[in-house]
């Protein structure tokens, strides 16, 4: 029966044919081309200025992207990809760093640092900014909906606690992040290492149960969307998203404290063109390119020249760019130690049983 | 009773495809959201097809599954009629159970020990090494779909073709391959349809630049729906459909002939 075998061998046929056909539509380069691996997260990045940066240098960009830290890890430590750039969030560069996966920098190649806002450079997860530069930063807070909730002020965080939200605050599912609404509402740091500390932080988390409708991940964003619930502890840049799909949305930075966090560029250990990747971090660094790039993702740019070229109106935007004294209660999460850690999370899961 | 069985098959009909329908319909929203209908448009279109990028993807995502369902099929003719003509029923068995193990077995994990495997063989992540890993994953099913025709099959058959002078390479042409010809289709389009929507085995084993609509979307759903993921969505459900269509009329088409035969 040669009709069945002939249509397979026809299939594997024009499969390969598009395989060899898509090299012409996008040129892979040769071995010796210069070549630069970049691994970002998804839309995070304005796609004009990868072709402006091969224009300008000659590099020839290769941009791949994911969706979580923690996969992205695994696919950096197998090297079966040599990334040359790679886009980690804070936590995930102490990770690295002390899994010894990456390079430091050399920072005289990169003179355009000089752009970078003090208040972002050497932060503790990278003391003096050895191995990572501030990508985009951001910071955790009330994502709301100004009509339901009226005569609700969020810029305190006590006002979760208000018996008319019953029911309807989402939380993200993060240790660190439920634990320091907690911590910041009682005035202890993110940080918090006291154990008496943390037992009241829990106690006081305790008697938010009734206004809690879920603590879920990334679903937020769509049961917010539609207005699932009036109020949502979330991270800035989410809040970000879901306020571009529903314009009703209102985000606040309540005062008291709350987390810092950075996404960072890296040069992995495995990388195959680093000055090819320290050219590309330069160049994101540039004032004008960074200006570019962060009209087009939305976050908070730690970029203070390019800070300076975006519209007023983003500018002094306090809820993306907090006024510098409330920034200062802004603290990272440091890491811990695996002990605290799992202190943290024995009570946020003491938390999460006592909810319905 | 026949109109109460015929209104459930439409209630589930309508359950599996309004979602689909629903993302085609808003693909077309000038709007930006999902939520609500503001004009025709198809700038998200538009949008995918300028993007080169994306259109490489696509393109991958079709030619991955092209090869890799080819080359699934071929291996897994072979390896069902070698699981079919052994005699020992304990090895039978365990071979057969090996097999399903890796149906059943988390793609994750089948992804995680690939990665593995090839970077402890040296082989850089791309084109190759997701082919590699799609034909392994599919490999099994296509077995699985094989087997049951090939023991439908009344070894007479086989005895009769060897006494009438037939040699081993005919028996297998003329008399077993036109016999699990269904198998084989089903097992083709199954793997097809397998590599087509695979996302976590997949993820792991791309690299290099060389990257599959499953794992774009992935990454690019983490910042919300963009109307542009709909587009993609709906031109791949046409691939599909174009699929399905195409085994539909194979099928079909060789059925009568059967029927014209006989």
């Amino acid at each position: 029966m040669k009709s069945i075998v002939s249509m397979i061998l026809a299939a594997i046929g024009i499969g390969a044919l598009i395989l060899f056909g898509t090299r012409f539509i996008n040129p892979v380069p040769n071995e010796e081309g210069n070549v630069l691996h970049v691994y970002n997260w998804g839309e995070y990045i304005d796609p004009e200025l990868l072709a402006q940066f091969e224009e300008e240098t000659g590099i020839r960009v290769i941009y791949e992207t994911f969706d979580s830290n923690e996969a992205m890890k695994v696919k950096v430590d197998q090297g079966g990809t040599n990334y040359d750039v790679v886009f980690p969030s804070e936590y995930m560069v102490e990770k690295m760093v002390a899994e010894d996966m990456l390079l430091p920098l050399d920072h005289e190649q990169i003179p355009n640092m000089k752009n970078i806002g003090d208040n972002f450079l050497d932060q503790p997860f990278d003391p003096g900014n050895t191995y990572s530069l501030p990508y985009f930063w951001g910071t955790v807070g009330v994502l709301f909906h100004p009509e339901t909730t009226e005569g609700l002020d969020f810029s305190d965080w006590d006002t979760l606690w208000d018996a008319r939200l019953e029911n309807d605050i989402l939380m993200v599912d993060g240790a660190r992040e439920v634990m320091g609404v907690g911590l910041a509402s009682l005035g202890y740091s993110q940080n918090e290492t006291d154990m008496d500390a943390l037992r009241q932080a829990e106690e006081k988390l305790e008697a938010l149960g009734p206004n809690i409708r879920g603590i879920v991940g990334d679903e937020i964003a769509a049961m917010m969307e539609v207005n699932e619930a009036k109020a949502a502890v979330v991270w800035s840049g989410m809040a970000q998203d879901i306020m571009w799909e529903n314009e009703a949305l209102d985000f606040t930075v309540p005062e008291g404290g709350s987390n810092l966090w950075f996404d960072t560029m890296v040069i992995p250990k495995t990388a195959q063109n680093v000055e090819g990747a320290h050219q590309f971090m330069n160049f994101l660094l540039d004032a004008e390119n960074g200006a570019q790039n962060t009209e087009w993702v939305g976050y908070a740019t730690p970029n203070e020249a390019a800070y300076q070229l975006l519209d007023e109106e983003v500018r002094q935007d306090e809820r993306f760019y907090p006024r510098p004294e409330q920034q200062e209660e802004l603290e990272v999460y440091r890491n811990l130690g695996p002990e605290m850690i799992s202190k943290y999370n024995e009570l946020f899961l003491k938390f999460k049983m006592t909810l319905e | 009773m026949k109109t109460l069985g015929r209104s459930y098959m439409v209630v589930i009909f309508i359950c599996l495809y309004l979602p689909i329908a629903y993302l085609i319909f808003y693909s077309l929203n000038s709007g930006g959201t999902m939520t609500s209908f503001d004009g025709f448009t198809l700038e998200h279109y538009q949008s995918v097809f300028t993007d080169s990028r994306l259109i490489v993807i696509l393109l991958n995502t079709v030619a991955v599954a092209l090869v890799s369902a080819g080359l699934a099929t071929l291996i897994g003719i072979g390896g069902a009629i070698g699981l079919y003509n052994i005699r020992m029923k304990r090895l039978k068995q365990s071979l057969l159970s090996l097999n399903n193990v890796m149906i059943v077995s988390p793609d994750v994990i089948i992804g995680a020990s690939l990665l593995i495997l090839f970077t402890v063989l040296g082989i850089s992540l791309g084109a190759f090494s997701v082919i590699m890993a799609h034909i392994a994953f599919s490999v099994p099913i296509v077995v699985l779909m094989i087997l049951p025709k090939l023991q439908d099959m009344k070894s007479s058959y086989l005895d009769a073709a060897r006494d009438l002078g037939a040699s081993s390479f005919d028996v297998l042409w003329r008399v077993i391959i036109p016999h699990i010809k269904p198998g084989i289709l089903a097992g083709f389009f199954m793997a097809l349809t397998y590599s087509l929507d695979d996302f976590a085995v997949t993820f792991f084993v791309t690299g290099s630049g060389f990257s599959v609509l499953s794992v774009e979307i992935y990454a690019m759903a983490r910042r919300g729906i963009s109307l542009e993921i709909n587009a993609i969505s709906t031109l791949v459900f046409l691939v599909v459909l174009v699929i399905a269509l195409g085994y539909y009329f194979i099928t079909s088409r060789a059925s009568v002939k059967r029927g014209g035969i006989t």
